[in-house]
């Protein structure tokens, strides 16, 4: 008997292609991966998970690596051959139950079978030479301990400090499993813990939240029960802050401007108890469908998806909502942790087209909110210009007051900010993605624009 | 050790039926590693002795857990659960195609040194069990195969989004 060709490695090599030669989403690819090949064994689908993961959260060492001990440098490679390369350098550097020996005869079959026969010696002999030589590469440099490009490094030492960004440098190599919230509404948290050992997925309670779980060990989300029956929604801890300082009155009419895959606007609904209304709001009906996925496995009446441009003024929702959600399109420098491509691909420039187009939402969205009622801007990003400069900004320039928001996540966050209204959780810091919050009260009294 | 050469579907030698190994000799026990060396040398995770074109019970599987089967004789004792998935043959060279196979399997045999003993399979494991052991009995897994036999080589589907 043989097995079909296209093995773990095979497949991870396909989907770091995808991503590090044409540009791909690493998430995309590879939950695209996992779907097509679901026939696979649980260990195999987690070996793909954590060489495409690693080899991209690793890339800048690797590459050094790599260049140490070949003569053509990694630019000049074919790309297959590169992307080969690389992720064999993984498992020899980063890989321990990996015998260096199986990564680079794998890596020699594999160069073979995509018809670089005439490769493999190169194949072999960079590897073997990688292998031999791994004790030199100790990586004490900092971008390359960290695999981060040193503008960013320098860019939040500035604003953060040494100590805090080399904390959350770390966290973000770090695996905190997939943060899910418990709709409490349709099952208790005992029966979904209980639903989800059943099928061997390992999960804990998160100590910062009674509706919170941290699911560590499962092989296919969608897979399970308590997914399928929508017992239990991908959020972050930091996310679901959000829903905690909205924190609306029942009936409430809530407006989330960009609301997909609908995570938030999913918690609110919950925290309304099946009352008011949540409009939740995307710009193409790509993403809203992801809303509508949503809605429907967890059977949240409460909810409105729609197709909606956030930087269009919608008229007949001028001061409609007593709290409008703006989690708004940002660089996601706080989740590299879940999406390692971020790193290499955001600019200095995209920091700035993205916290103008932030300013061009917030222009727009302030005049839903009811006076008296609340704005919440929010972004996954580590970055003043985006975060803390846009607040000080829409608070400026809009009839908005900051809200003082000490204490209200629980005694475990504690930030001197919360009383000017804002957070930024930083990871390493907090079991959390990165993640800035800011609350925002429409003032009473219309003042002149 | 030699190589031998792998029949291919066709071959009238491989819709027959092997008969049991009495006894070990010099011969069998070169066939044993010959099949091994072939087996290897062919990218094969199991291989039976008709695909060599000898009509005896005796299977070789090597599925990288660290140990290498020999089954003389086997009998499959009990089967459970189900898996679904790709599987091939070197007797059908460049060929793939879905194969719906028992996930768990028991098998007596013997090893060797003409000792019996049972052996407890899971996923792949348990498919190549299963595959070689049809193969003793003349049977091909193309007869087994859900919907289309693929080419190996053929390219990707088109991904239908996005």
């Amino acid at each position: 008997m043989t097995i079909k060709e296209t093995g773990g490695r095979e497949i991870a090599l396909d989907v770091l292609t995808e991503v590090l030669e044409n540009g791909a989403f690493v998430h995309v690819a590879l939950s695209r991966a996992l779907f097509k090949y679901q026939y696979l064994e649980k260990q195999e689908r987690a070996f793909i998970t954590r060489v495409v993961d690693g080899t991209v959260e690793r890339l800048l060492p690797i590459d050094q690596a790599l260049n140490a001990c070949s003569k053509v440098k990694t630019e000049k490679m074919k790309p297959l051959i590169r992307t080969l390369l690389r992720m064999s350098a993984y498992q020899i550097l980063y890989m321990d139950r990996v015998p260096d020996s199986a990564a680079c005869n794998e890596a020699v079959k594999l160069a073979v079978r995509r018809k670089f026969s005439g490769l493999k010696g190169f194949v072999n002999g960079v590897l073997r030479s990688l292998s031999r030589r791994k004790a030199e590469f100790d990586f004490e440099d900092i971008s390359l301990k960290y695999s981060m490009p040193r503008w960013l490094i320098a860019r939040w030492e500035e604003q953060i400090g040494k100590e805090e960004t080399e904390k959350m440098m770390k966290a973000f190599l770090e695996d905190r499993g997939t943060a899910v919230r418990c709709n409490v509404s349709l099952a208790s948290r005992e029966e979904i813990l209980h639903s989800l050992e059943s099928q061997g997925a390992a999960a804990e309670p998160s100590p910062y939240g009674e509706d919170l779980l941290i699911l560590k060990e499962y092989d296919y989300l969608e897979g399970l029960e308590a997914f399928q029956k929508g017992w239990i929604q991908v959020q972050d801890l930091s996310s679901s802050f959000v829903g905690r300082l909205a924190d609306p009155a029942p009936g409430s009419h809530i407006i989330d401007v960009c609301s997909a895959p609908g995570g938030k606007s999913l918690h609110l609904a919950e925290l309304l108890k099946g009352t008011g209304l949540v409009e939740a709001r995307d710009l193409t009906w790509q993403k809203v469908a992801l809303i509508e996925e949503n809605v429907e496995r967890t059977g949240c009446a409460n909810v409105k998806a729609q197709v909606w441009d956030a930087l269009e003024l919608k008229e007949e929702s001028v001061e409609q909502a007593d709290v409008v959600i703006a989690d708004l399109p940002c660089s996601g420098l706080g989740i590299i942790g879940k999406k390692p491509d971020i790193k290499y691909r955001i600019t200095e420039r995209d920091l700035e087209d993205l916290a103008k187009l932030q300013r061009e939402i917030l222009s727009v969205v302030w005049r839903y909110v009811k006076p008296g009622g609340l704005l919440i801007y929010s972004t996954c990003t580590v970055d003043a210009l985006e975060n803390q400069e846009n607040a000080a900004w829409f608070s400026g320039s809009f009839p908005f007051e900051p809200v003082d928001i000490t204490g209200k996540l629980g005694p475990g966050i504690r930030e001197e900010s919360m009383k000017d209204g804002w957070i930024q959780l930083l990871p390493g810091k907090y079991p959390c993605d990165g993640f800035f919050i800011s609350v925002f009260r429409r003032k009473a009294s219309r003042s002149i624009e | 050790m030699a190589i031998r050469k792998v029949r291919v579907i066709g071959d009238e030698i491989l819709t027959k039926t092997c008969k049991p190994v009495k006894e070990m000799t010099p011969r069998i026990a070169e066939l044993i590693d010959d099949m091994f060396e072939t087996m290897y040398e062919e990218n094969g995770v199991g291989l039976a002795a008709s695909q060599v074109g000898v009509l005896r019970q005796i299977v070789t599987i090597d599925v990288d857990d660290g140990n290498q089967y020999v089954l003389i004789n086997p009998e499959i004792l009990e089967t459970s659960g189900q898996q679904t998935g790709y599987e091939g043959c070197l007797s059908v060279p460049g060929k793939t195609g879905v194969v719906t196979r028992p996930d768990h399997v028991k098998v007596r045999a013997l090893n060797e040194k003409m000792e019996p003993y049972e052996l407890e399979g899971n996923g792949l494991l348990a498919r190549a069990i299963c595959h070689e052991c049809d193969h003793l009995k003349g049977k091909l897994y193309v007869t087994l195969v859900e919907g289309e036999l693929e080419d190996v080589d053929a390219p990707d589907e088109e991904e239908s989004e996005e």
